[in-house]
């Protein structure tokens, strides 16, 4: 069979591999991308953006419900959960198009099919030959992590996939695991009128954020109906004709959850097996391949971004290191390994949720003596004529140096303004430039400067 | 008109260097476009701190006592801004010197049979002309092939072993030292050398070698002979293994057969990486240079 060769090979169209094949093509190389199912990936067919459509439909018929407050009246308020699918799977298709198109424009050679590596610099595609290149990037993404007795099976217990293609609004919905993915599904089906029930392991929901932010989001979902048990452990699933039951432990109590449906949702796990990593020098552990800074396995020639290499499991975090690692295989100089702290994660539930950097104990714990800042939206203009000044802004300042640390946001746009830290961040920004920055007024942003006043003790509106 | 040039450095680079004391004028950038970041600042805590440069030679007045943290009035010397080629090679020479566990051979070398030779071919070839230099690097590139360990770097998780013998040289020019490469230098002869060194050196001191002339090469040759230097030991070009310095060639008594003679003789001192290569292999390879020229029509073959 015909052999084609190019500079770079990327395998999978994800995040991490349609970007470092966008940028490797601008940089002069010649790129074959290679992907089994959908360009774009998970985040954009299955994750990500789909659920943003859906999250979308949510709040609006979350504000319709709120019409009267505003002086506007509306007829009885009602929903087509089918239509509401059929925008978020439009939504996914448009911007897979997009992602064709873009790698069409950059000159990407796309190859259909699955890719194993079959010895150092060549990859063979079933049906469609065999593929040389001296780099080849892993970017094959993750899949959902299984709780083993509450596999997906189509009916009962969802993956993410059913999730977003449910066949019912589900009566009671209980989801298995409180982190982005979990809370913004919850927050999905409560809007529409499920009983949802989520069930943590850990002792807070959205265990990476900050804990104050954890037990601010806690108190607004239980005010929104959602049931949450954490610290509880789940022990045992009771299929009857129409529905389950979830058996769970939590704090020495026995907890009995019916459930019309089940999403599970407790973490990912990389895509390492059949490409082939057995004829590599690449290690894996922890269901992830091991690479360094700049993204090389132990296979010379051979790399790893994305979710495939490791935590946090973020597109934005693929895509940074699918540029990072084409620039370093092009020859570029000055490139800076990803700092983790200068990633900000987001969770689009109703509030949202975003941060950035280390959280309060994270940077007590790493020994830094601190001065914390706090703003609440209800002291903000913008967020009360809104109707959205639930919510808080949270800096996490080194005392000494004045670098900023951490900040963390619950509360509206919250993922929309965490970038302004982000950049701050990455500018090593200290207090006096944030305090020097002008917000302007009437925004939500406003709330952002006055946390960093509020940690210097110098806020103006509380 | 005489504005200092202005410093880039990130606002917490800034306050970690006032509170550490560190002059950032001191420090190299390595941020976007050179810009000093924090993580250079930690960098320079945590190295040992430089002696304070040396003033300038002027006649300096009787030193008056100095309060500690009292800053000198600035005159007496001028700040040359740095260019972003003379800040990546402090950049890379300092981690290769901080990082790279250097050790250093030496040998010296009877060069009269070179001599005679380059002499020989010289009134064949002129107006053209060969130069001692021609004939190290024919040799270095033998020696390549004969001890192909020394051909060699550091690739963090491999030790890389190069299948050309791809040589570079350093040359000065006034910006700053760069080093382009002789590819398959061994498949070269003396003549193709010379002429080959004279155009990339010539390209080198007008700025106009392009990247892939100066990137990569397995072994690095860098000699000040032509300044009378004896012997001196160089800094690894990361991440090649080895780099070879060469000294001058002058008259040095000799013992031959037990009685005092005299020969021109030329200093040679290898440095080496540890990680990559050991003393005995890099000890095998000087013997192979050595061997070449001081049999130089063995070079001829």
């Amino acid at each position: 069979m015909a052999e084609s060769t190019s500079d770079l090979i990327v395998i999978g169209g994800g995040p991490g591999g349609y970007v470092a094949a966008i940028r490797a093509a601008q940089l002069g190389l010649s790129v074959t991308l290679i992907e089994r199912a959908h360009l774009g990936g998970i985040c954009l067919n299955w994750g990500c953006i789909p659920t943003k459509a859906l999250l979308r439909s949510a709040e609006i018929y979350r504000l319709m419900g709120e019409a009267d407050s505003f002086g506007l009246s509306t007829g009885p308020l009602g929903f087509d959960l089918d239509r509401i699918v059929a925008r978020s799977r439009d939504v996914a298709g448009r911007l897979q198009a997009g992602v064709r198109h873009l790698l069409k424009k950059n000159k990407v050679t796309v190859i259909e099919g699955s890719a194993r590596l079959s010895g150092p610099g060549q990859v063979a595609v079933e049906g469609k030959g065999a593929f040389t290149a001296p780099h080849i990037i892993l970017a094959t993404g993750a899949r959902a992590r299984l709780l083993p007795g509450f596999e997906p099976d189509g009916r009962f217990l969802w993956s993410y996939r059913e999730a977003l293609t449910p066949d019912i609004l589900p009566k009671r919905l209980v989801v298995i695991g409180s982190g982005a993915i979990g809370i913004e599904f919850a927050s999905f089906f409560a809007a529409f009128g499920s009983e949802v029930t989520v069930v943590e392991a850990l002792d807070r929901i959205l265990p990476v954020e900050d804990q104050e932010i954890s037990a601010l989001a806690r108190t607004a979902f239980e005010r929104q109906g959602i049931r949450i048990h954490t610290g509880a452990k789940v022990v045992g699933l009771t299929r009857h004709e129409s529905h389950v039951e979830i058996a769970a432990e939590a704090g020495g109590q026995s907890l009995r959850l019916p459930a019309d449906r089940v999403i599970v949702a407790i973490g990912i796990t990389g895509n390492v097996e059949e490409i082939g990593l057995d004829t590599t020098r690449a290690r894996v552990e922890k269901g992830h391949i091991v690479t360094d800074s700049l993204c090389r396995t132990d296979q010379p020639g051979l790399y790893a971004i994305g979710d495939v290499a490791g935590p946090p499991w973020l597109a934005h975090k693929a895509s940074h290191e699918g540029v990072l690692c084409v620039e370093a295989i092009a020859g570029l100089t000055g490139l800076h390994p990803i700092d983790p702290r200068h990633i900000p994660g987001c969770t689009y539930g109703h509030p949202q949720i975003a941060s950035v950097g280390l959280t309060e104990a994270a940077a007590l714990a790493q020994g830094h003596t601190l001065r914390i800042g706090r703003f609440p939206f209800a002291a903000n203009g913008k967020a009360i004529a809104l109707g959205e000044a639930d919510g808080l802004v949270k800096t996490v300042f080194d005392a000494t140096s004045g670098e900023l640390l951490g900040a963390h946001i619950i509360g509206p746009e919250a993922t929309e303004m965490i970038q302004g830290y982000a950049v701050a961040g990455t500018l090593e920004a200290t207090e006096a430039e944030l305090i020097a920055t002008i917000f302007p007024h009437p925004t939500l942003s406003e709330a952002m400067h006055e946390a960093v006043l509020a940690a210097f003790g110098r806020a103006l509106h509380i | 008109m005489s504005q200092p040039p202005r410093l880039f450095a990130s606002p917490l680079a800034r306050r970690l260097a006032a509170a550490a004391g560190i002059d950032l004028a001191t420090l190299t950038g390595s941020g976007p476009h050179g810009r000093i970041v924090k993580a250079d600042v930690e960098a320079a805590k945590a190295a040992p701190r430089p002696a304070p440069p040396v003033p300038a030679a002027a006649p300096a007045p009787a030193p008056v006592p100095q309060a500690p943290g009292v800053t000198a009035p600035a005159t007496g010397y001028t700040d040359l801004p740095l260019s972003p080629m003379r800040r990546t090679i402090a950049r890379r020479l300092t981690e290769a010197k901080a990082t790279i566990p250097h050790f250093y051979l030496t040998v010296d070398i009877e060069m009269d049979a070179v001599l005679a030779l380059r002499e020989q071919l010289n009134t064949r070839l002129a107006p053209d002309k060969l130069s001692v230099n021609d004939f190290i690097l024919r040799a270095v590139a033998l020696g390549l092939r004969a001890v192909p360990e020394a051909n060699a770097a550091w690739a963090e998780t491999a030790i890389r072993r190069f299948t050309e013998i791809d040589i570079a040289i350093a040359v000065a020019t006034p910006e700053g030292l760069i080093t382009p490469i002789v590819r398959q230098a061994d498949r070269k002869g003396l003549g193709e050398l010379s002429a080959e060194v004279k155009a990339l050196a010539a390209r080198a001191r007008d700025g106009g070698l392009k990247p892939e002339e100066y990137q990569g090469g397995g072994f690095t040759i860098s000699n000040l002979g032509m300044y009378g230097v004896r012997e001196f030991a160089a800094i690894i070009n990361p991440p090649q293994a080895c780099i070879l310095a060469v000294g001058a060639a002058d008259p040095r008594p000799v013992v031959k057969a037990g009685a005092l003679a005299v020969a021109t003789m030329m200093s040679v001192t290898l440095s080496v990486d540890h990680r990559t290569v050991d003393g005995a292999t890099g000890a095998r390879f000087l013997a192979a240079l050595k061997g070449l020229l001081e049999d130089p029509l063995r070079m001829m073959l």
